[in-house]
């Protein structure tokens, strides 16, 4: 029978073509996104992450004991040190280095590539014997040899369109600095390479910078061949001072690293593994009903078979053989195709600032077994229901009927659509009652969305009759062509259910994340322009920086402002994760801040009492007076934090408020401050204002300066991410739907050939027969995105009221534009997925209705 | 039956006198060099006007190529085919397609009816393709002649094969095309059902005056015609008026011998 198969897949070579296309189309996408996956979660880590391949030991400096002198911090690490320890046996090289960050600003004035902490680096250009620093090789210029040198990497010079000579903006904290650029290097730093920059300075100007005058910010060691790292720790800590600097094995940091990679990364994570999961879903039902309609087509010839006297079971494995070697082929071929479609994902997904960290393709375990499962597992699974069906007929049967017979409608359909749709709706209207968006509700809510969009699958073919009259009454006014098109569409209400279910999918997705990112936008723009008193907010990029002191007086003392209050940003590590805390002074902060307290007041704040916002209140139980066990910025280990306060969420405020004097003395730069609100004189908000507070900072590339409007358009920023993701489904949606769309037309054009040969005969023109099956593939595409609509809006409305407990302000807002769009795009795809097979169709000959069958 | 004669259209400049078509050395052939089959060999031939006329021959004669090529179905290689005043060798696609569809209808052996519209949509198709509003009496009366007025609104996998094949002859005749083809249409039915389909054939042409090309290998369904020619080998060789079934059948016989021999 093995030959048998054989023979069948090499006869049909039209349908071959469309089952190979089908399957390695569905693959592609599975395999493509979850390497996508993988590699944007791969090229995250790297940005985020130190090459710590070199290094076996490093040596830090000790905290500071609290309250000691600022002198004391790294005063250990100097050249004395570094020589002391290139002594030691085993340790083959020496590299001091002096460490920080650094922003500049690109050529037409902009901050280049700011944004994440991690990614713009600055150190020292220590040169080594040779005069070289071999960690950065100069490509052009020279190295920085004065403080008012600069040397950046060659991806920073081309971004920033920097050339050697030019005068670079740039600051690293607190105030500007401008320097010459005179060499740029190459570097393997992957923090770098993956989309930050590098700016290195003399040595002299980097320790100032970083450390102090003649010390550095760490001395990473590497060891001779033959010396373990511990080893060499043991020995190195031995010379150390041990209240003053300590030793860290490479790879004890490596994995120190990983850890807070993954927590910042894992969020990362998710976006593409959702297109990953989609694309699986709809990819399977493009594979199933392809093959479920080569297999029915095959009926006549499986009878056949079984007439000359194959047994059911020969002929069940014969075809399941057929769809194995076809599974595993375009699987293959899909598998390539994934990796391209991985590869090319980046650039389609970067919108505007929203740019992904690039890296190389990684291609895990979970791709091929994805490939093989799908490509292999689906089709012979989608091959094996229809083929026992088949098989089951009696052969004679099978032979005499010429057309397929109608499909029965089955009763338990209807029973298990109804059952489900009920379960889910009650499901989810029930939720609509509870008032928070607890983890537990939220699961339901996905449970319950989930359940409508199988119900509805289910359903599609007895929704497809009523659905389709309606549309019809849209397309009839095309004539007997879009008469035609509409019954056409209701021959076979499966099928056509079956193609429609993939825009079903992908157009819920679309409209329910749609509506829920837009509702959540408006309600978070409300709550930003709800919960800032302040006219003005000057903020750095990334916590980790400060803002010049001197700014703050220059800002204080700038015409036009009323009052300018210092806030200092740091985190708070809660059982939970991690929570944002600004640290505010309680007597000046009502001039800045619309804070409304649910219990308590901010009038007690003070060290070691700290506010929370109602959602980390609900999260932890916590009403004022409770008391929360937390850990504060850089300080080692957890506190007992009495709560005075409970404060209505306020983007502003973030999630927790405390006394500045204690935020200070624990953020990641001691004593210093990250925002300032500014309240400016009624009369003086303009333009000028603005330009004057920015100068006040001196164009710092690392201070944004915002006026209301630019702060809540930021704080919508945040569903940014969300949108990127709901196109993101849409394209993979309408591609996948237009495939099936353009698989069934196919399908059945060769089938209706008689048909459609007779109304040629009967004068029809081509263009009539083309329009015909236009308006059929808009008719199946409309059906599908209008139960889609109903799902999506249905979802969202029941997940919004959750969203309503959680999120002030809340309420359901449309997104007319993109809904709009959702139904364009879809009867678009209709009308462009119909052009093949209506070309096909449009150039059958009259004579093919006397053809002999 | 109301004498419906008087409402076709009278010819206005008849080439050949009371021809609604006819071929001047009209050739069909296929293929080139070694796989050239010539399927119509120079055929000369007229279907009168308000006549019933049927095509016989064995099979591969070229009968069926006969009539696709006077239906403006396939393409003609050489010679000339008229329907009315239109010579069809000049035509395009797009006029070939609004010639069938104004001047001509067609019966065919596997009925070709859409199984998505039921008898009176499938009746009124033709109309409806050209954007034409049926004439509701003349409709009557076609419906009412072929016996379906009880079943208009049945889909064709509601009704048996003679039915069908009614619906298909009242879809030709409601058009009042100038003429008919039909293809072997009782091929596909047991011997009562075609005989009731023949007989509304005839019918149609001697109370309403239609003209009908039939193709048919059945003697008995010959019988039914004016006149049957007959073809062999792609060539017009005899023609018979006002045969019987026996006449028919004696004449193939001895075309099949002399084929045979030769």
């Amino acid at each position: 029978m093995l030959r048998t198969a054989l023979r069948n897949v090499l006869a049909h070579k039209a349908r071959l073509v469309m089952t190979v296309l089908a399957v390695c189309l569905g693959v592609a996408f599975v395999c493509g996104t979850l390497v996508f996956a993988d590699s944007s979660a791969a090229a995250y880590r790297a940005a985020a992450s130190k090459n710590f391949a070199d290094i076996a030991v490093s040596v830090t400096a000790k905290e500071p004991p609290p309250g000691a002198a600022p002198t004391q911090r790294t005063s250990v690490l100097d050249d004395a040190l570094a020589r002391k320890l290139a002594d030691v046996p085993g340790v083959a090289a020496v590299r001091p280095s002096a460490d920080g960050s650094a922003v500049l600003n690109a050529a037409d004035g902009t901050p280049l590539r700011a944004g994440k902490a991690w990614a713009n680096l600055a150190a020292a250009y220590v040169p080594g014997k040779d005069g070289n620093d071999s960690r950065y090789p100069l490509v052009e210029g020279r190295a920085p040899k004065s403080a008012d040198e600069l040397a950046v990497d060659s991806g920073a010079a081309t971004a920033g369109r920097f050339g050697i000579g030019d005068t670079v903006t740039l600051a690293t904290d607190g105030p500007v600095m401008t320097k010459r650029l005179v060499g740029i290097v190459t570097t393997t730093e992957t923090r770098v390479t993956t989309g930050g920059t590098l700016a290195l300075f003399d040595k002299a100007t980097a320790q100032k910078l970083f450390a102090s005058p003649g010390h550095y910010t760490g001395i990473d060691l590497s060891a001779a061949p033959g010396t373990a790292p511990s080893e060499l720790s043991r020995r190195v800590t031995d010379v150390l001072p041990a209240d003053r600097a300590e030793a860290t094995t490479g790879t004890a940091q490596a994995d120190q690293q990983a850890l807070l990679v993954d927590t910042l990364t894992r969020g990362y994570a998710k976006m593409p593994m959702v297109f990953a999961g989609v694309s699986l879903f709809i990819g399977s039902f493009l594979i199933i009903n392809t093959f479920t309609m080569l297999v029915t087509r095959r009926t006549r010839e499986i009878a056949l078979l079984r007439a000359i006297g194959a047994s059911r079971r020969q002929v069940v494995r014969s075809v399941l053989a057929e769809a194995f070697l076809v599974g595993l082929a375009a699987s293959a071929a899909g598998f390539l195709l994934g990796l391209g479609i991985a590869s090319v994902l980046p650039d389609v997904l970067s919108t505007g600032g929203n740019t992904l960290p690039r890296g190389p393709l990684v291609v895990g375990p979970r791709p091929v077994m994805a490939a093989l499962g799908v490509g292999v597992g689906i089709t012979v699974l989608a091959a094996w229901l229809p083929s026992r069906k088949a098989a089951r007929i009696a052969p004679i049967e099978a032979l005499r009927t010429a057309q397929q017979p109608p499909t029965s409608r089955s009763r338990i359909r209807a029973l298990v659509g109804l059952a489900l749709l009920v379960l889910s709706t009650g499901l989810l209207i029930s939720l609509t009652g509870a008032k928070d968006a607890s983890e537990e509700n939220l699961r339901s809510a996905m449970l319950g969305c989930g359940a409508l969009v199988v119900a509805l699958i289910v359903l599609a073919p007895l929704l497809a009759v009523p659905v389709i009259r309606l549309i019809g009454r849209l397309t009839g006014r095309f004539g007997i062509t879009g008469r035609l098109a509409q019954r056409n569409a209701l021959r076979d209400p499966r099928r056509t259910a079956a193609t429609a279910a993939t825009l079903l999918i992908s157009t819920a997705l679309v409209t329910g994340l749609a509506v829920i990112g837009n509702s959540t936008g408006r309600a978070l723009d409300r709550q930003a322009a709800a919960g800032l008193g302040a006219d003005y907010v000057i903020s750095t990029r990334t916590p980790t920086t400060g803002i010049d002191p001197a700014a703050v007086q220059r800002v204080a003392g700038t015409s036009g402002v009323r009052t300018a209050t210092a806030v200092t940003d740091s985190t708070l590590f809660t059982g939970g994760g991690v929570r944002q805390i600004s640290g505010i002074d309680p007597r000046t902060v009502n001039d800045v801040m619309k804070l409304d307290f649910v219990s308590g007041s901010l009038a007690d704040l003070r060290p070691g009492r700290i506010a929370v916002s109602s959602t980390l209140a609900r999260e932890h139980g916590l009403r004022a007076g409770d008391r929360l066990n937390a850990g504060l910025g850089r300080s080692q280990g957890f506190k007992q934090y009495t709560v005075v306060g409970v404060y209505k969420d306020n983007p502003v405020a973030h999630d927790a408020l405390g006394a500045r004097a204690e935020v200070q003395r624990n953020t990641f730069k001691p004593g210093s401050v990250q925002r300032i609100l500014v309240r400016a004189d009624s009369g003086a908000l303009s333009k000028t204002t603005e330009g004057r507070l920015r100068t006040a900072v001196g164009n710092n590339p690392l201070l944004k300066v915002q006026d209301r409007e630019e702060l809540v358009r930021e704080a919508a920023g945040t569903v940014g991410d969300l949108l990127t993701l709901t196109y993101g489904l849409l394209a993979i949606g309408v591609v996948i739907a237009a495939l099936g769309i353009v698989n069934t037309l196919a399908m059945s054009v060769t089938e209706r050939t008689r048909e459609i040969g007779a109304l040629r005969a009967l004068g029809m023109d081509r263009a009539g027969v083309r329009r015909m099956i236009r308006l059929e593939a808009v008719t199946v595409a409309a059906f599908g995105t209008l139960l889609g609509l109903t799902a999506g809006l249905l979802g969202a409305w029941a997940v919004g009221s959750l969203a309503n407990g959680a999120v002030e302000q809340y309420s359901l807002a449309l997104p007319w534009g993109t809904l709009l769009l959702v139904c364009l795009a879809s009867l678009a795809i209709g009308a462009t997925a119909a052009a093949v097979p209506a070309r096909r169709a449009a150039a059958l000959s009259p004579l093919e209705a006397v053809a002999e069958a | 039956m109301p004498q419906a004669a008087s409402t076709t259209a009278v010819p206005q400049a008849p080439a050949p006198a009371g021809a609604a078509a006819y071929a001047t050395g009209l050739s069909k052939i296929y293929g080139a060099g070694e796989t050239r089959v010539v399927a119509l060999d120079s055929v000369s031939v007229e279907f009168g006007r308000g006549r019933f006329t049927a095509i016989m021959g064995p099979s591969g004669s070229g009968k069926s190529t006969l009539m696709h090529c006077m239906a403006g179905l396939d393409t003609i290689s050489a010679g000339s085919a008229r329907i009315g005043d239109t010579e069809l060798s000049r035509l395009g696609d797009r006029q070939l397609t609004r010639l069938r569809r104004d001047k001509i209808g067609f019966i065919f052996q596997a009925f070709n009816l859409l199984p998505t519209l039921n008898a009176i949509e499938n009746i009124t198709l033709p109309m409806d393709i050209a954007g034409r509003t049926p004439d509701q009496d003349w409709l009557d009366l076609v419906v009412g002649t072929v016996g379906l007025a009880e079943r208009l609104r049945h889909r064709p996998s509601q009704l048996s094969g003679g039915q069908q094949q009614r619906v298909a002859v009242a879809r030709a005749l409601a058009s009042r095309p100038e003429i008919i083809f039909a293809d072997e249409p009782t091929g596909n039915l047991d011997s009562r059902s075609g005989a009731e389909v023949l007989g509304f054939l005839r019918d149609s042409v001697r109370e309403l005056g239609q003209t009908i090309v039939m193709v048919t290998h059945d003697p008995v369904a010959a019988a039914y015609a004016d006149r049957v020619v007959f073809l062999a080998d792609g060539r017009l060789i005899d023609e018979l008026p006002a045969p019987t079934a026996e006449d028919v059948l004696d004449r193939m016989r001895r075309f099949e011998t002399t084929g045979r021999t030769c």
